[in-house]
This record gives C-alpha cells, sequence and structure tokens, in this order.
C-alpha cells in the first residue's frame, strides 16, 4: 500500500470517527442532499411510471390506421370513402382475415366525457374491438351488447371511481349507462378507458358517421409496411397506419417530457441549496478538525490525502443522504397510484415506478450534490495554517 | 555512553527577517537574526510573550518561512525549499513535540506514534516493531493499546515523544512541552528529553516558559524583541 493511500486512510478514519461529534451538522446535510433525491425520484418515478403504462401499451400485432394526417387519434377522421376503399382492399395488405376472407377489423372512436369530476375517454367500438386488444382479459360480468348504452370499464377505473363498479348505472353526457363488465390490461393505459358499442356512442354523443380509427390485426409485426403499401393505393385523405405501441408511446413521451421538465429544474434548484448547505456542513467539520489537520500535515502528511479525506468524508455523507432518500423514495412512492391527463385531456391512471434508472439519476444528482458542497472545504482543509498546530489545544 | 555536541554548526541562522502583515503594515518580529546551534546540542528558548519564540521554532520546523536571510538545517536550506519540499524535509528530518500533546484522540497510543511511519515505505510489521520500541524507550510498553483519552497528561507527553522519535530524527522540536503538565509529570517528560539528548544524541531545540525545565537543556538562549539577549550555559 502505498504512502498516499496510508495517509488518506488515517485521515478519513480520522474524519469518520469525529462524525458523532458533529452529529447534527452532518445529519442535516445528509437529509437535504436525502431531500434533492427524494425530490426527483419523485418526478422521475411519476415520468417512469406514465411511460411504462403507456409504453406497455398495444400490441405489435394491432395496427392502429388513422386519417387527417395526424398520428394521434385527437384529431384523426377517417371517411367513409376511404373506410369502404380500405375494407375492399383485396390480396395481402399485411392485415389478417377471418374465415369469410373479411378484415379483422374495429372502427373506433374516442369521446371525452365526465364522470364523478373526472374526464373520460370513452371509446365507441365494432363488436371486434375488445378482441383486438391482446393482453385484455374480462375479470367479471361481459362485452357491452350492441345497440345497448352498456360500458365495460376497466379496473383501474372501476377502482379508482366507485361509481364504475360493475352493475351501477352512470350517466355520461346526458344519458345512463349501465357498466356490465370489468377488464383487466396489466395496468397499461386500457385499463384507464370505458368501452361501448361503436353506434350507440355515435348517438349519444351526436357524432353520426364519425370514425377516428380503424383497428386492424396484423399477420405478423412485419405486416404494417405492408398495410402502409396498401394504403397508399387509396386516394382520399393521406391514411397513417402506426403499430399499436408506438400510438401510445408518442402520447407517453409528450407527457413524460413534460414532468421531467418541471421535475428536474426544481430538483436542481433544490441541489443547490443542498450544495450550500454541505458547504457549510464540511467548513465547520474543517474547522472542528482544524488540529488533527494540522498536526498531520505538520508530521508530514501531504495535501493531496488532505484534500481527498475531507472531499471523501462529504461523499460519505452525501452517500448516506442518497441511501435515505432513494429508500424512502422507494418506499413511498413506487407503487403509488396516479392519475394524469392523456391525449384528448382524458383520465389515464398510472403507478409510480421508482425504477433502477429513476434511482440512478436521483442518487447521482445527490452525490454530485455533496462533492460540489464538499470541495471548497477540501480546498480549504489543505490551505489551513500549520501553525494552529503547535499552539491549539486538542 | 553519553554524547557531547558537536563543535561544527549544524543549524545555522543568518541575518533572517521575518514580518507579520496586519492590515496594510508589516510588523517586523525579526530583522536580522543569528544563531548557530551544534549537532548534538539541547537549546531552550526563553523570552516574554512576542519575543519571537514561536516564530523561530515554526521557521525551524519549516512551517513557516522567513522573508530574508538564510536558514539551514544539516546542510539542507530550507529557507528556499517550497512548502511541500519542506513538509517532505521535515518528515524525513525532526519530530516535533507540542504543548497539547495533539494526539489524534480516536487512535490508540501505538496507532499515534506509527502516523510518522506511513509516510515511509515501512513494511506492517516492521513498522508495529518500532513502535513497540520506542513506546519501551519512554516507558510506555504495554500501554500501546490505551487511548489517549485514559491517560494522564504525563503518558500522553511521552506518547507525543514516542512520535516525534519514532523516525529517528536527528532534530526534535519541543513547543512548551511541559506547558500543560504538573511538576511531577513535567520533570519526567524533562528528564526523557535530557536522555534524548544525552544517550541518543538528538539535537533539541525547546522553547518553554518555565525556567526549571530550561535547566535540563545545555544552554538557554532569551529572546526579546527579536534578538537573543542573553545565553545562559548549563552547570
Amino acid at each position: 500500500m502505498s504512502s498516499l493511500v496510508r495517509q488518506f486512510l488515517v485521515m478519513m478514519r480520522a474524519n469518520l470517527a469525529g462524525l458523532r461529534r458533529r452529529m447534527a451538522i452532518s445529519l442535516s446535510m445528509m437529509l437535504s442532499v436525502a431531500l434533492v433525491v427524494g425530490v426527483l425520484a419523485g418526478f422521475l418515478s411519476m415520468a417512469a411510471g406514465f411511460e411504462k403504462v403507456l409504453t406497455g401499451t398495444g400490441s405489435p400485432l394491432v395496427a392502429v390506421v388513422l386519417g387527417g394526417g395526424t398520428n394521434q387519434e385527437t384529431g384523426s377522421e377517417i371517411s367513409s370513402e376511404a373506410l369502404r376503399g380500405i375494407m375492399a382492399l383485396g390480396g395481402d395488405i399485411g392485415a389478417a382475415r377471418d374465415a369469410a376472407g373479411h378484415l379483422i377489423a374495429s372502427r373506433e372512436i374516442v369521446v371525452t366525457t365526465e364522470a364523478a369530476a373526472t374526464s373520460l375517454a370513452l371509446r365507441g367500438m365494432d363488436q371486434a374491438g375488445p378482441g383486438l386488444r391482446d393482453g385484455v382479459t374480462l375479470t367479471d360480468g361481459r362485452i357491452f351488447a350492441p345497440g345497448m348504452r352498456e360500458i365495460v370499464v376497466g379496473e383501474t377505473l372501476a377502482r379508482d371511481i366507485p361509481a364504475f363498479a360493475l352493475g351501477r348505472t352512470v350517466r355520461l353526457g346526458t344519458l345512463d349507462w349501465t357498466v356490465v363488465g370489468l377488464f383487466s390490461a396489466g395496468g397499461s393505459a386500457f385499463e384507464s378507458e370505458i368501452w361501448a358499442d361503436l353506434d350507440t356512442v355515435r348517438a349519444a354523443f351526436d357524432r353520426q358517421g364519425e370514425v377516428q380509427s380503424l383497428r386492424l390485426r396484423l399477420v405478423d409485426p412485419a405486416g404494417i409496411a405492408t398495410l402502409r403499401q396498401a394504403l397508399d393505393r387509396i386516394t382520399a385523405l393521406p391514411l397513417t397506419a402506426l403499430p399499436e405501441p408506438d400510438l401510445y408511446a408518442g402520447q407517453s413521451g409528450r407527457t413524460a417530457d413534460l414532468i421531467r421538465m418541471f421535475g428536474w429544474p426544481l430538483a436542481l434548484l433544490m441541489a443547490v441549496g443542498a450544495a450550500a448547505g454541505a458547504l457549510n456542513t464540511m467548513m465547520s467539520s474543517v474547522a472542528d478538525r482544524t488540529v488533527e489537520i494540522a498536526t498531520l500535515r505538520a508530521i508530514g502528511f501531504g495535501r493531496v490525502p488532505t484534500f481527498l479525506a475531507t472531499w471523501a468524508e462529504a461523499a460519505v455523507l452525501a452517500l448516506a443522504g442518497v441511501a435515505l432518500g432513494t429508500g424512502l423514495s422507494w418506499l413511498l412512492f413506487n407503487g403509488w397510484q396516479a392519475s394524469t391527463l392523456g391525449a384528448g385531456n382524458t383520465r389515464i391512471g398510472f403507478q409510480l415506478a421508482v425504477t433502477p434508472q429513476v434511482m440512478l439519476s436521483a442518487g447521482l444528482l445527490g452525490l454530485v450534490t455533496g462533492l460540489l458542497g464538499g470541495a471548497l472545504p477540501a480546498l480549504a482543509a489543505t490551505r489551513l495554517p500549520l501553525t494552529a498546530a503547535l499552539r491549539a489545544r486538542g | 555512553m553519553t554524547t557531547t555536541p558537536d563543535l561544527t554548526p549544524w543549524i545555522t541562522l543568518q541575518g533572517v527577517r521575518k514580518g507579520f502583515r496586519i492590515g496594510t503594515e508589516t510588523v517586523p518580529v525579526f530583522s536580522g537574526l543569528d544563531l548557530t546551534i551544534p549537532r548534538g546540542d539541547f537549546v531552550a528558548i526563553m523570552g516574554p510573550s512576542g519575543s519571537g519564540k514561536s516564530t523561530l521554532l515554526n521557521m525551524l520546523a519549516g512551517i513557516d518561512s522567513p522573508d530574508g536571510g538564510t536558514l539551514q538545517i544539516g546542510g539542507a536550506r530550507l529557507d528556499s525549499m517550497g512548502e511541500s519540499a519542506r513538509s517532505a524535509w521535515r518528515a524525513h528530518n525532526m519530530g516535533i513535540v507540542f504543548q497539547f500533546y495533539n494526539l489524534l484522540p480516536m487512535l490508540t497510543a501505538a496507532e499515534n506514534v506509527e502516523l510518522p511511519l506511513l509516510l515511509k515505505p515501512i513494511a506492517a510489521g516492521d513498522r508495529r516493531a518500532r513502535v513497540e520500541k520506542v513506546l519501551e524507550l519512554v516507558g510506555l510498553a504495554g500501554r500501546g493499546r490505551q487511548y489517549p483519552a485514559l491517560m494522564s497528561g504525563g503518558q500522553q507527553q511521552r506518547v507525543g515523544i514516542a512520535r516525534a522519535i519514532v523516525t529517528d530524527p536527528a532534530l526534535l522540536l519541543c513547543d512548551e512541552p511541559t506547558g500543560d503538565l504538573d511538576r511531577k509529570s513535567a520533570d519526567d517528560v524533562l528528564d526523557m528529553l535530557r536522555f534524548l539528548n544525552r544517550e541518543l544524541g538528538k539535537t533539541i531545540v525547546m522553547v518553554t516558559h518555565d525556567p526549571q525545565a530550561a535547566t535540563h537543556a545545555r544552554r538557554t538562549l532569551h529572546l526579546d524583541k527579536g534578538q537573543f539577549v542573553e545565553e545562559r550555559k548549563a552547570a
């Protein structure tokens, strides 16, 4: 072991042993770093949870056809002419067909409605619609019947809003609807939707003849390219075909970025405050250890180990804060149920996810906070007047 | 075997100037100080507060440097060395005994004594052997595992002396080594220093306020207003 390492270890040991004397101020540094970590972890876990819900939604075996040059259902419109054109497409268009040779498809429309003072997405779909949701299972009740004001509700929504319990009647728009079924979709964004018969929804919300999207079952994930080529042959409004996961991932990106845009500046602002706190703590640590440091330097210990040992003390305290912050974040935030507005300003329920990536980002910010706050005091430790050692009472 | 000082000057100060800035003014402490100390000498430096004793000791220790003149110890020009060179020189050539012992409370007596050895390429086993040897020399055999807080002032100062001599330096600088001790403990420490000088040939420069402590030295220099005003040799 080199002399430098031995010097560092002795000084580090002296620093850590003195922590008990500086308990209160050391704890305050730890807590301020933990707070920075907690705030950032909170925002990032929100963004991660939201992304997880939306990126986990949809199947690559389902294509969503949109009209009007948009890649979101909101603002999309597929004309009757275009619909007829698609349904009449013959040959291999990348989409699966039933035994009769018809495309397995669902015309759909999403209307924004309110219940229990919450903005919700009511999706009208053809009878094939539920079958085009891979990974979705009916957990209770049955699917809506054609022509009836019946709704099937995602479990997340039913859990968060008691009015959507099975068998209850709920007013959507100006009419009452009966909850006839509950479905589970592994916590994905589907679970925040209400499904009903397309024609009933269109009639109830005065949207006769409208279709926003067409869902098609693909023969395989690569079928999307063939479908796009086939859609180019239809000369009506421009049509876009997206794999279903891409549709939801596109929605998640914007909202998650927005959450991060709030989270990072707030956390960075707090980090500046915490770095100032760390600087104060470490300055007091250096002041407390003046005699020890000066004595060791008078004996011949170098500036480099003096700097590193003081800096390492700041790092140790910051790491303790990081451990506390990430630990508490995980306990408090991970799995916490939240909701936000998704596409069409409708409610999307999700769980906060304190992922390893979230912990790493928040932890690194906490560590950098401590290191920045500790650098100046570490420098100050190397510049202590050694004459302090000769006459000071240790 | 009792050793006697070599008459050749070993520590030499010539025309040393030193001042301290207070605001915009420089207050001179030394304005051309001369001093020679032969190897093997034991010099006590006395004088009133503000006479320059501590400043002189700090310069001899290399933790402060003169503004002018030359300061040479054993052929090494401390006045022309940089801070890190002086630090390295100090680690290899001198030991310092502090008034308040300056032991690290979280380390045992043996670990405190071992500190200067950590700067040298010495194996752990050899370091331990040397620590045991010097603890025995200062009368603390078997006390190495004790923490300073559990020791008397006299014992702590012995640990301080052991730490100062563990690297076998030629020069010992002692800053009021008995200033915090009762008479009995002070006499024990002074006897120890005398032993180190007489029997082991260490050159010792000791700053003290205590006239009785000074009687243990071979000679006493009186400093006043930055000048040596009197020299008294031990009987």
